[in-house]
């Protein structure tokens, strides 16, 4: 269920973008650049501010490269319409709010998205066109509904589940520069660099490398250092006790209940909060659980399924949590 | 002679059709009652009803009482019944399969006594299946299936024997040894026999009694000589039956008319 | 003169010894194998000092013996009672419908189980708030509902309530209810993962909590199944011949789908829909042995327990530490050994 992606290559040409930002930061890169050049490891430089007027975007029509094709839009959009938890998480953060008509019903962040019964799972084209859009946001096309959309004159980006983290950013990038906010959204991906690192900095050198072990449900699904979670919990040095029960390499294996108790991880790392109840309590009571090093030292880590299963601004926060466990773990670990 | 069983005013309908009606005939204990008549005559459909498996008006009587007083276990004490085609399941021992007769005597978590396993060997050694019993029951011929369904009538040790067509898939020689076959039986163990039987030879041959329908209803009951005659034969079958005297025994058959054999 | 002989088809002891040994090495198979590697000798002290008064020295860590006794073990019994309910009631539900292809879920149980536990994920996500926890109490709930839907389904139709109309509104009821099944997991993609890993079937997370949930049911229902055996063989004969036979074969339909279903729910109901062991341990056993349901059944409550148990200890070793649903096991593993007993026997199958 998790779809591959071909890699996005990003944002081309035509954007006006950041050339005429008022502070002339050498940092930030030229629009006309691809997104891939962005700077990701900025921790040395100061941090950039988020917020740019939107006089500096706006050079329309831009032509966007994305996973399903050019897309070519031609006035900054004002009715835009989200079918993508995570694509509206960027669209509010980046400024774009406003431009914003109706979101899926799975889009529950910011609180202020105009929440509509569309569906992200089974999204309808008459459904969506009836909002009359002139953007339309897809995480997920299960049929034809890109086509669907384009073949009545409405633009569609697909962004899919990110792979990596670089994709990610580059989902961002392209969702400011479709909506007339590229400035904030490469912004949006130097801040979320610069914070995640910084987190990470904090943490002391592990004399005794770390392990975490990420729960997806209460079957004991996990996710490898192969994908999106895991890239982004990389850098925090711990490993991760999954990678070993991946041998196909799908990324998402169900792992071995003793397998998990033998490897006894640091960290347990909950992303099945809110789907399916997961809390410190409800790992104590699993058998044999009981004694697991996490659970005695009380270091389960209640994650936001929803920050967890997206790919958006909001990853920073959950590093910021993985972080803040590691670092309560710190004395007795030294 | 009492009276072994009685249908009384039975009537059948499947639906807006009405296939049995109200038919009245019964069999004294230790005779033999024969059904015969046309296809679709309603043989089978009457004799279904001992079984419990057509619904019914009027009654039918086992030893004076209506059969559904009784509990299913007591009338299967009382009644035996073989339907046209029996189900042999492919995978069961002839022995599993006579044994099944013992049904009626065991408590419904019961396993068989002694007593039962010997009554099953008895029967297999009257019905000469005693070389068959581990056989799969599927793979007997058709007189090997026959006595395999009379020996689990014999286990049964059922006073009344309701058999329907029991003879039909056999040939001259086959059907006319398990004819034999059963009326010994039915001396030796002085049991009663109903039988639903095609073959008017047959049936004029063995049976005590015969009652003869045709459209569902009787129309004639007696004794052979009284039922089978050629004016009544004549009307519920063809003019051209002929009923024959051969050394005492009477044969009847249907002759070709002048007006087919002049065809050729 | 023939009181002495024996009937022909009986339990013979050495099918019983031989099917017992069977299940017997698949359990220490299943206690000794796993992803975390324990030595024998200190698994068998481990339980040895499990004897009052007896005290050995084992090299096990506390860890160690939670994987043992909390983990492996309750996933091992489990096993068992899963296979052995399973089998039984699919040799069960054959015999009442005197149908090869019938399985426990035949008559709805599995949609109706799958339907309860898909409304419990998506609707009542587990929090320790619930006084008891409402999947298996909805997957238990579903298959029960499943069946008697079916069953009031088949018996209000007017003309022959025979095993036939029976089979045909369970084919309608688990239609229905997968249809409503998979419009609630496709409305709620969150979930979708976990309804579906439910569906395939996993002892992953099984502890003794769930051994302890089951047996009840379990125990009372095979016993039920194994005492009632005999009458299976008589449905053999069909419905009319059962009759005048002296039994009544829908009351004693009746009863083994109550029975078969009742244990087949319980046990969905902490493992998940595992298919394939009710059809081919049932077939498998009469093929090696005997047709007869008093062979059958004893036999499959053997056999179907030491199966289910091998096809754990392949779900949870072959890509260790992952895990392959048990249920892609049972086909995978049970598909291509079926096909050989199949070739191999001397074909009695009904």
């Amino acid at each position: 269920m998790f779809r591959r992606l071909i890699p996005l290559v990003a944002v081309v040409a035509m954007v006006g973008a950041a050339c005429g930002s008022g502070d002339s930061d050498d940092s930030r890169p030229p629009a006309t650049q691809t997104t891939t050049s962005v700077p990701r490891t900025t921790s040395t430089e100061p941090q950039e501010p988020t917020t740019t007027t939107e006089a500096v975007d706006g050079g329309f029509p831009v032509a966007i490269d994305a996973p399903n094709g050019m897309v070519r839009i031609e006035s900054k959009p004002e009715r835009v319409v989200s079918i993508s938890p995570t694509s509206t998480e960027v669209l509010f953060a980046i400024g774009a709010g406003e431009q914003v008509i109706a979101v899926d019903s799975m889009s529950n962040f910011p609180t202020n998205a105009p929440v509509t019964d569309l569906s992200a799972f089974t999204p309808s084209v008459e459904a969506i066109a009836s909002f009359e859009p002139d953007l339309v946001f897809l995480s997920f096309d299960p049929g034809d509904i890109v086509a669907g959309l384009e073949a009545i004159g409405i633009p569609v980006i697909l962004h899919g589940t990110a792979l990596s983290v670089d994709d990610a950013y580059a989902q961002w990038e392209q969702t400011g520069a479709a909506t007339g906010h590229f400035a904030e959204a490469v912004g949006l991906v130097a801040d979320t660099v610069v914070n995640m690192e910084t987190e990470f900095d904090s943490l002391p050198e592990q004399e005794v490398a770390m392990s975490y072990y990420y729960e997806l449900d209460p079957t004991l699904y996990s996710v490898t250092s192969a994908t999106f979670i895991g890239e982004l919990l990389g850098p925090s040095g711990m490993m991760n006790i999954a990678d070993a029960g991946d041998p196909d390499g799908s990324g998402y294996p169900q792992l071995n209940a003793e397998y998990i108790i033998a490897s006894d991880p640091t960290l347990i790392l909950l992303a099945d909060t809110k789907c399916c109840g997961a809390s410190g309590e409800t790992v104590a009571e699993r058998p044999g659980w009981d004694t697991l090093t996490a659970v005695v030292d009380d270091s389960v880590v209640e994650l936001d399924d929803d920050i967890a299963s997206r790919w958006g601004p909001r990853i920073a926060e959950l590093v910021m949590d993985v972080v803040e466990a590691m670092l309560e773990l710190e004395p007795s670990n030294a | 002679m009492t009276v072994a069983l009685e249908f009384r005013d039975i009537g059948v309908a499947f639906g807006p059709h009405q296939v049995l009606h109200d038919v009245s005939v019964e069999v004294d204990a230790g005779g033999w009652l024969g059904i015969v008549g046309p296809n679709g005559a309603g043989k089978s459909t009457l004799l279904r009803t001992v079984a419990g498996a057509v619904p019914y008006d009027g009654s039918v009587l086992v030893e004076g009482l209506p059969i559904d007083s009784r509990s299913q276990r007591e009338r299967a004490k009382l009644v035996a019944y073989v339907p046209q085609r029996p189900l042999f399941p492919a995978g069961m021992a002839v022995f599993d399969y006579v044994l099944l007769g013992r049904t009626p005597y065991l408590g419904p978590l019961a396993a068989e006594s002694r007593d039962d396993i010997s009554d099953v060997w008895e029967a297999l050694e009257a019905l000469h299946l005693v070389e068959f019993a581990a056989r799969d029951v599927a793979t007997l011929s058709g007189g090997e299936t026959q006595r395999a369904s009379f020996a689990r009538v014999l286990a049964q040790k059922a006073p009344i024997v309701v058999l329907d067509e029991a003879t039909a898939s056999l040939d001259v020689a086959a059907q006319h040894e398990v004819l034999e076959l059963i009326d010994r039986l039915r001396k030796e163990m002085g049991i009663t026999v109903v039988s639903a039987i095609h073959d008017l030879t047959a049936a004029a041959q063995f049976c005590g009694r015969v009652a003869l329908m045709d459209g569902g209803r009787i129309v004639g009951s007696g004794q052979p000589g009284e039922v089978l005659t050629e004016e009544l034969l004549g009307t519920v079958f063809e003019p051209s039956i002929r009923v024959i005297d051969v050394d005492g025994s009477t044969v009847i058959v249907s002759l070709r008319t002048e007006e087919t054999l002049s065809d050729q | 003169m023939n009181a002495g002989r024996p009937s022909t088809t009986r339990l013979h002891w050495y099918w019983v010894v031989g099917a017992t040994l069977v299940l017997i090495v698949a359990v220490i198979a299943g206690v000794m194998v796993g992803p975390i590697a324990l030595s024998p000798v200190d698994i068998m002290a481990s339980i040895i000092n499990r004897v009052p008064f007896v005290s050995l020295d084992t090299e096990l860590s506390v860890r160690d013996e939670a994987i043992l006794w909390e983990i492996r073990m309750p996933r091992v019994i489990l096993g068992v009672l899963v296979g052995s309910m399973l089998s039984a009631a699919g040799a069960s539900y054959q015999g009442v419908f005197r149908n090869p292809l019938a399985d426990p879920y035949l008559l709805g149980a599995g949609a109706g189980a799958g339907l309860g536990a898909t409304i419990a994920i998506v609707y009542a996500p587990a929090t320790s708030s619930w006084i008891v926890d409402p999947l298996p109490l909805a997957a238990f709930v579903g298959a029960i509902g499943g069946v008697a839907l079916a069953y009031v389904l088949g018996y209000t139709v007017r003309s022959g309530r025979t095993a036939v109309t029976l089979i045909l509104a369970g084919v309608a009821v688990a239609s229905f209810l997968t249809a409503l099944q998979t419009f609630l997991q496709q409305r709620d993609s969150d979930t979708l993962r976990e309804v579906y890993g439910w569906i395939l079937g996993s002892l992953n997370t099984a502890g003794w909590g769930d051994v302890a949930l089951i047996a009840p049911y379990v125990a009372v229902c095979l016993s039920v199944v194994f005492i009632g055996r005999r009458l299976l063989d008589i449905l053999a004969v069909g419905d009319t011949e059962a009759g005048t036979l002296g039994v009544r074969p829908g009351r004693v339909r009746l009863i083994f789908v109550i029975f078969a279903t009742l244990g087949t729910a319980a046990v969905v109901s902490v493992s998940g829909l595992i298919g394939f062991v009710g059809i081919i341990v049932p077939h498998t056993v009469r093929l090696l042995t005997s047709a007869s349901y008093r062979v059958v059944i004893p036999l499959s409550i053997l056999v179907g327990g030491a199966f289910l148990v091998v096809a754990d200890i392949i779900a949870r070793v072959a890509i260790s530490p992952g895990e392959i649903p048990i249920g892609v096991v049972t086909a995978l593993i049970g598909a291509p050994f079926f096909a050989v007993v199949l070739r191999t026997s001397k074909g009695v199958v009904s």
